[in-house]
Parts: structure tokens; C-alpha cells; sequence
């Protein structure tokens, strides 16, 4: 099982979150998903390679009020598009995730490449994982709503 | 060690060189000024990467210093070398960290030493993992699950079963804690009568994502989990009958079918939708015995069992079946007009061509076949009547009509291929458009697609995504927040249909349910039939 995988990743979505969006989520309780239906409004998603045939997605899965809290604070009253807006920063975090828990396994000495975030939007989208696996999800609280983190790995 | 000799006054280009060289090498003489490198990085992230990548190659290559590194003051070093002690599988590394594991609170840090135990697999490690099955950390608990499955670890047991017969009530229908899907591929791995008795009789789990995992791992257990399952033909409540057919249908082992064909003759199966399933689940594995009990199934008025039963005759027709089938054709009575019917809508365009060489039995085929108002249904027995290219035959496909355009469109989702055919057949009698889905994931990959249809039909319980998600989502998609849905039940499920109306489904229709109901349901929901 790839917890030690999982728990980078929340670590830097916290740290990022915190960091670069003010926002500061409390972690809910794991739990497994077999459908791919995403349970967010806006998702970034990567897909991961490691050595020895290592391959999955994470993705992050922001409600709608939690994705706009987190631009506004990112881009104060600079807002130009909030639709395009809301799709860059989503694609930003998700990429400073991304980096920052790759970085960390790194240090341990485990390699993933990440690829390109890609964003999606539009209500009750689906998001298509790389593994056929069942989706491990962990769901955020934060003060202006939630998010959801996934994992798939073959 | 010389070669690293004022490595941080070197550039950038002979650092990665020399670097890479190193971890090509593996030499141990090397160590002592990674080290220091490791302790003190030198900023420049790219070559701080590589020095770790250069540590962990040397490490890898010299399984003692990995496992002294085990002991290191340096928690950084000491997690690298945990990480490495895991990936190249140290076994001399198993004690250092069973102990660690006993005394480390962290649980980060508790979750890396276990990590790396559980790719080492030391022979005596059941006992350090057993000491996790129960702590509040899930992922942590999770891991411990898998392993007590990897390890057969039989005092285990309790506490995966209770993994199994949690249920939060926190969590909602289609989430499942991941210690209980832990728990249940560990149950499956172990593989015992114990552990896999456990799991067939708790099939029709509470939740529909247990249920899923649940039945996948029985699935997957194959021809070893159907002594499990078979008690429940005979003594467990409908929904187990249904959801045991269903799996010894999926395992396809022939084995599965003399249980099913001996509860058959033990009158298991006296409730429409276990015969339905019973059926279904013949119609799947084949068998000489099953084969006789699907012709049998012949003689039954209800229209969808029908479909299962031609269905599975479909797929399995042998010479002497067919001249059963004909036999009872040729009788011309009301049985035999609906056993036509039921060939036409589930496409059995294998048997039609056998049963067609019959001239008075091909022209009852013939009439039901001109009553439909499918077009894909038309199209592929014309195609058949083609292939056989006789004269009559010939005849036969110029005289089919073309069905009349429709005029509304449906969308229905069932994960029961001869349901979704009936679900055809009805619809487009009533001059319907039909899209079919199997489970509600592919139905909303429809919607999401840009599909608009005026009613959606769907059953409650499905694989990946069941009924009341789809309705969820529906009722949360543009377009979609007042279209009525009618929501496909058995009896037992009705218990649900409070949640099922907060979740915005329309109306509802029991099964087993005769066409004709089916039709007037849809035309109340959609206001009548078109002007």
C-alpha cells in the first residue's frame, strides 16, 4: 500500500495551502471511493512515474467557495476573470503540491516525475486516474470550505 | 575520500559529472563525504537531489552501512536510510526496526519504519504490524490490515472483521472507511474457510462501496470462495441470494452451476428477482445441467426473467437445446409467442437462425420482430436475414418495416445487460430514443457529454456508481434539475425511498414489473404520450 506516497502529499498541501493561500485545513478521515466522479467543483490533477513500472495520479478537488476564498487571497482585489483566475491558481497549487511532496520523497531517496497539472472545472465533473485501483481520498475542512486530495497508484 | 576533494568550489557541471559517476560506481569509499554533503547541502537544489540519489545508490550497494544508518543521531539520514533498508529489501535491517517501530511515537515516522518492514517481509514480522491493527492513524491501520493478510497473521483476524462490520455513520453511501477495504483484501489474501465464510455471508454489506470490494474480492478468490457462497442460495435473505448469484455468475467456474441448478431444485429461488438472478448467473457459466434449467426457465410468464433465460440460452444454444426450443415454439401457443418476443428484444440473433429454418416458427418470429419499433433491432436481424440470404429470407428483410422516428428521448442505467434490452424494447415501443447505461458512472459520463433526454430510468443499486448518486448528480447538473427520474427497486429496498426522494428521484417502480407498468409509469412521469 503506498501510504508513505499518501503522506507527503497532505503534508504539502497543507504547508502550500498555508503558505501561498492563507488558508489552513483540517484533515478528515480517509476513505475509499470506487467511482471517479470528482467531489469538488475545480480539480488539478497529475499523474506520477516512478521507477520499476510505478505509476498513479493525485488530485485535488476544491469546492467552489473554497477555490474562490483561495484566489481572492492570492490575488487580493487584482482580479480580472474569476474563471480563468480560479483555473490558474488551482493550476499553480496543484503544481506547488505536486513539487513540494516530490521533493520530500526525494530527499528519502524515492524519485517520482509529476506531470503537467491539468485543470478541470465544471459542476460535478468526473476525473479520470491513471490506475484502475480503488481512489484513496482524504477530505479538508477549512474555513471557506472544503477539498478533497486522492490518490490512485497501480 | 579524494574524488569529492573541494567538491563545493567545483561548478556545477563537473559536481553533477562527478556525482552521477559515484552513483554509477556505488563505491563505498565515497560515503564519509556524502555524508557531510547530506548533513550540509550545498543550496543548489538540482546537485543536493543528486547527492541524495549518489547516498542512496552507495547505501544500496553496502546493505551495513544502510542498516549502522539505522542507529545515526541525524533524523534526515536515519529517514534515508529507513527508506533504503525498504527498497532493497535489508533483512539484516528487520530487527533494528521492529524495535524502532515499538518505540517511536511519530507517526510519520511510524509509517516510514513500517513501509520499509512491509517490503523486507521478514518472516517474523507479523507480530510488529498485529500492534497497529487497531491505531486511530487509518492509513496506519490500513497497513497493518494489508500485512496481516500477507502474513496469514490469524490473530488478526478479529480485528479485520470488525474493520469489516464498522460502519460510520459519519460516512456517506458511496465512501468506505479504507480499513474496511483493507480489511477485506486481507480476509480474501488469508483465504481461510474462516475468513472467507465471513466475507460471503456479509455480500450485501450497508455500504453499497464495502458491498462493491466485497464482492470484486470473491470475484477475484474465484472457484475457491463458491463453497461460501452456495449456503447462501438456500438460507440467506433475498438481497444475499441476488448478490451470491451474481458473484458465482461473475467466477464463470462450472462448478458454480450444480449449486445453483441443486438450489433451484430445492426451491431456493421462489422470489422473482433471485430467479432472475439465478438465471442470469446460469446464463453466464454454460453447463449441460444449467442449460437444462434455463430451457425449463422457458416456461416462466414473467417477461424480464424470460430475457435472462434467452439470453443465457443466447449464448450457449447446443443442437439439442435448440430442438427443445422449437419444439416449444412450434406449439404456437401464448407461452410460445412470449419465449418469441423475448428473442427479438434480447437480440438472439443466434438462435433466430436456427429457429428460422422452421418456416412456421420463422414467421412468428417474423411478426414480433415487425411489431418493434427499435431501429438497432430491426437493423441487426435484417443483417442476420441477410446472412442466411434464402429467398424467404430475402423476402423476410424487405418486408421490415422502418421504426418511426422518436419523438422523446430516455436515459436508463442497469448494470443487467437483459434489463437494459427490455429497457430498449419498452422505450422504444413508446417511441423513445433509448441511451443505456450500465452503472451510473457511465449514465452521467452521457449527461456530461452534452445528452439531454425527458426521463431517466435507473436501478438503486449499481456497480461503481448506484442510483442514488446518479440522481444526486443529476439533480446537481444543468439541465437536469427537474427531469423525472423513476427509480427501479425490489421490495426489500424500499426502505430507502425516503432517502431516494430527498435525493430527487421522481417515482418509483417495483421489481419484477410487467411491461405494460413500466409503460404506464414513464407516460404518467412525462406528461402522457407525445400529441
Amino acid at each position: 500500500m503506498d501510504v508513505e506516497l499518501a503522506k507527503p502529499f497532505v503534508k504539502a498541501a497543507m504547508d502550500v495551502l498555508g503558505t501561498m493561500a492563507f488558508i489552513t485545513p483540517r484533515a478528515g478521515r480517509p476513505f475509499v471511493k470506487k467511482n471517479s466522479i470528482a467531489i469538488g467543483d475545480v480539480t488539478g490533477l497529475v499523474g506520477l512515474t516512478g521507477e520499476g513500472n510505478k505509476r498513479g495520479s493525485v488530485s485535488i478537488s476544491f469546492q467552489k467557495n473554497c477555490a474562490i476564498a483561495m484566489v481572492k487571497n492570492m490575488l487580493g482585489d487584482d482580479i480580472q476573470d474569476i474563471v480563468q483566475d480560479v483555473k490558474d491558481a488551482v493550476g499553480e497549487i496543484t503544481n506547488m503540491i505536486s513539487g513540494q511532496a516530490r521533493a520530500g520523497l526525494a530527499e528519502k531517496g524515492l524519485v517520482l516525475q509529476g506531470s503537467t497539472p491539468t485543470v478541470i472545472m465544471g459542476d460535478n465533473h468526473s476525473i479520470t486516474h491513471i490506475a484502475k485501483s480503488p481512489i484513496m481520498a482524504i477530505p479538508f475542512e477549512t474555513d471557506a470550505g472544503g477539498f478533497t486530495i486522492e490518490f490512485c497508484f497501480e | 575520500m579524494g574524488m569529492l576533494d573541494g567538491f563545493r568550489d567545483k561548478d556545477f557541471l563537473e559536481q553533477i559529472t562527478l556525482l552521477n559517476d559515484i552513483a554509477g560506481r556505488r563505491d563505498l569509499a565515497a560515503l564519509p563525504a556524502l555524508r557531510e554533503l547530506f548533513d550540509r547541502p550545498t543550496g543548489d537544489t538540482s546537485v543536493d537531489y543528486m547527492v541524495v540519489g549518489a547516498l542512496n545508490a552507495v547505501l544500496g550497494e553496502h546493505e551495513g552501512e544502510a542498516v549502522r544508518g539505522l542507529a545515526s543521531e541525524s533524523t534526515a539520514y536515519r529517514t534515508l536510510c529507513i527508506r533504503v533498508a525498504g527498497e532493497y529489501a535489508f533483512e539484516s535491517a528487520a530487527g533494528r526496526l521492529t524495535e524502532m517501530a515499538e518505540t517511536e511515537t511519530d507517526t510519520d515516522r511510524l509509517i516510514e519504519i513500517l513501509a520499509a518492514l512491509s517490503k523486507i517481509r521478514p518472516e517474523d514480522g507479523a507480530a510488529v504490524f498485529r500492534c497497529f491493527l487497531g491505531h486511530e492513524d487509518s492509513m496506519l491501520a490500513a497497513l497493518a490490515m494489508e500485512m496481516s493478510g500477507v502474513y496469514g497473521d490469524q490473530q488478526a483476524v478479529p480485528f479485520l472483521k470488525a474493520a469489516v462490520e464498522a460502519t460510520d455513520a459519519a460516512l456517506t453511501y458511496d465512501q468506505c472507511d479504507i480499513t474496511t477495504w483493507k480489511a477485506i483484501d486481507a480476509l480474501a489474501a488469508m483465504g481461510t474457510p474462516e475468513t472467507v465464510g465471513f466475507l460471503a455471508a456479509n455480500v450485501h454489506h450497508m455500504n453499497p462501496t464495502a458491498r462493491r470490494l466485497i464482492t470484486d474480492a470473491l470475484v477475484r478468490l474465484g472457484e475457491a470462495a463458491l463453497p461460501f457462497l452456495e449456503p447462501h442460495y438456500l438460507k440467506g435473505d433475498v438481497d444475499q441470494r441476488i448478490l451470491a448469484c451474481n458473484i458465482a455468475g461473475f467466477i464463470g467456474s462450472r462448478k458454480g452451476a450444480d449449486a445453483l441448478v441443486r438450489a433451484f431444485d430445492a426451491g431456493a429461488f421462489t422470489d422473482p428477482n433471485s430467479r432472475y438472478a439465478a438465471f442470469e448467473a446460469l446464463g453466464r457459466i454454460g453447463t449441460l445441467k444449467g442449460l437444462v434449467c434455463l430451457v425449463d426457465g422457458l416456461s416462466e410468464d414473467d417477461e424480464l426473467i424470460l430475457m435472462a433465460v434467452v439470453t443465457g440460452l443466447e449464448r450457449h444454444a447446443a443442437p439439442g437445446v435448440l430442438k427443445t426450443i422449437l419444439e416449444t415454439l412450434a406449439k404456437g401457443d401464448k407461452k410460445s409467442w412470449r419465449i418469441a418476443r423475448a428473442i427479438i428484444a434480447s437480440r438472439a440473433l443466434r438462435l433466430f437462425q436456427d429457429l428460422y429454418k422452421d418456416a412456421a416458427v420463422g414467421d412468428m418470429l417474423m411478426d414480433c420482430l415487425r411489431a418493434s419499433q427499435d431501429q438497432e433491432v430491426l437493423d441487426a436481424f435484417a443483417g442476420r436475414l441477410g446472412e442466411i440470404a434464402t429467398d424467404r429470407a430475402r423476402a423476410d428483410a424487405a418486408s421490415l418495416p422502418r421504426a418511426k422516428a422518436a419523438t422523446r428521448r430516455a436515459l436508463a442505467a442497469d448494470d443487467s445487460k437483459s434489463m437494459l434490452a427490455m429497457y430498449r424494447s419498452i422505450l422504444t415501443d413508446l417511441g423513445f430514443e433509448p441511451l443505456l447505461a450500465a452503472n451510473g458512472q457511465e449514465a452521467y459520463a452521457l449527461v456530461e457529454a452534452g445528452e439531454f433526454v425527458d426521463v431517466v430510468i435507473t436501478d438503486m443499486n449499481m456497480p461503481i456508481m448506484d442510483g442514488m448518486e446518479l440522481a444526486g448528480k443529476l439533480r446537481g447538473t444543468l439541465g437536469y434539475e427537474d427531469v423525472p427520474i423513476l427509480m427501479v427497486t425490489t421490495e426489500s429496498e424500499g426502505s430507502q425511498r425516503e432517502m431516494a426522494v430527498k435525493v430527487g428521484v421522481t417515482g418509483f417502480i417495483t421489481k419484477p414489473f410487467k411491461p405494460d407498468a413500466l409503460k404506464d409509469k414513464v407516460l404518467e412521469l412525462v406528461g402522457g404520450a407525445p400529441a
